[in-house]
């Protein structure tokens, strides 16, 4: 769901929006929790619940933005239940594992487990901002909540991923 | 942050989110489509069984409720139940006016379709479906049709909230297939020959058409559409 990938595409049938989007859906949901197997099941519970709705959606160009709804509220809504309650930790998630070149799968379990450390509704908001290119406004839609409380979420989430990540999150960044 | 922050960070969190190392999928369209299906035909069965559930609860309610019941018109409303089966009378002229042998029964249900709201549309859901509350009230006068096995239907998709049922029917000697057929208002489609079709209560359309299951054989229930369709028309 990488906003330069959806701009004006409105898929007529469900088989070619799935084609388009899975990978994107899924690669949001893995960020959202971490976990590439509960990333599927996220996944494709949303789809399965677009397709029941595909008759009923009149607006094909929002499409994106209800998978966007969907995922995240099947996350925070996980996250709450008591056998799979996330635990936050002010811990350094791997710190010292951190290599000195941004290779892809280092990267990804440093800011994956960075990322669990933030609690579920800031973690959304990084996600959908930095993961989906979404601006404050179109993150705001996206989880139904004030331009304001989405600054501040990310303000917070950002100084969590600090926090946990501490100079990695630094030298995870890209050269240039 | 800055908007270079933002840049920055953006690269990091697609780097993170790579394909790069990831399992491949455990799930494609054909999975989706299949569980969407499940999901659909498990939510279909929990309506089904709530509505069996509510008629229960209302037959019981009828059952308690008649012996002490002292005005005519509160008996009108168990009185189909108890009416004679009119396809136990094959001699039953229908198309001039209420059969001879259905007249209490017929009436009782007439009066009692006149103080229900009609059935008006169903769901708008794509499934292999019989709609069960059309065919309860096909039951009513055709009670023949009760146990008649449900025809085999393909995936149909009723977006409007159509309803239908078909049924593989045995009238005495004549054995085929009998479809009813309702359309919300504005819907309108070609009858197939021999259809009958009227308006309904709601504003939609009903149609009742019946096929032998051989070609020159007598359809079933072929001399009671026309019946059929006045005894829907104010129900639906």
């Amino acid at each position: 769901m990488d906003e330069a990938g959806e701009r004006e595409f409105v898929p007529d049938t469900f088989e070619e929006y799935f084609r388009a989007r899975r990978d994107a859906v899924r690669r949001t949901a893995f960020l959202l929790c971490g976990d590439w197997h509960r990333a599927d099941d996220h996944a494709q519970a949303a789809f399965v619940a677009l397709h029941r709705h595909w008759r009923r959606i009149r607006d094909r160009g929002a499409l994106d933005a209800w998978m966007r709804r969907t995922l995240v509220r099947a996350v925070v809504d996980e996250s709450r239940r008591p056998w799979r309650r996330e635990r936050f930790t002010s811990e350094p998630a791997h710190a010292s594992s951190v290599p000195s070149d941004s290779d892809a799968v280092a990267t990804r379990h440093v800011l994956v487990d960075g990322l669990r450390s933030v609690p579920p509704r800031q973690r959304a908001v990084l996600v959908l901002r930095f993961l989906d290119g979404l601006d404050v406004a179109a993150t705001a839609t996206a989880l139904g909540c004030s331009e304001g409380t989405v600054k501040s979420q990310t303000a917070h989430g950002l100084a969590a991923l600090r926090t946990v990540l501490g100079d990695a999150l630094d030298d995870l960044r890209p050269a240039g | 942050m800055t908007d270079v922050d933002d840049r920055e960070l953006g690269a990091l969190f697609r780097a993170a989110a790579s394909d790069s190392g990831a399992p491949p999928p455990r799930f494609d369209h054909d999975s989706v489509v299949s569980a969407s299906r499940r999901a659909a035909a498990r939510r279909r069965a929990a309506l089904a069984g709530g509505a069996v559930a509510l008629f229960a609860v209302v037959g019981v309610g009828a059952a308690i409720g008649l012996p002490s019941s002292p005005g005519h018109d509160a008996s009108t409303v168990a009185a189909p139940m108890l009416a004679p089966n009119p396809a136990a009378q094959p001699d039953a002229r229908l198309d001039p006016g209420p059969p001879a042998d259905a007249g209490s029964g017929q009436a009782a249900a007439e009066a009692a379709g006149a103080g229900a709201p009609p059935l008006g549309p169903g769901t708008a859901e794509c499934a292999d479906r019989q709609d069960r509350a059309l065919r309860t009230i096909v039951e009513q006068v055709l009670p023949g049709v009760a146990g008649a096995p449900e025809a085999a239907t393909t995936m149909e998709c009723r977006p409007r909230g159509e309803r239908g049922i078909n049924v593989e029917a045995s009238d005495g000697g004549a054995v085929g297939l009998l479809s009813v057929q309702y359309l919300p208002p504005g819907t309108v489609v070609a009858l197939v020959p021999g259809a009958v079709s009227a308006p309904t209560a709601s504003g939609g359309t009903v149609i009742v058409s019946s096929r032998a299951s051989e070609e020159g054989a007598p359809a079933p229930f072929a001399g009671r559409l026309e019946s059929t369709v006045a005894f829907l028309a104010p129900r639906l």
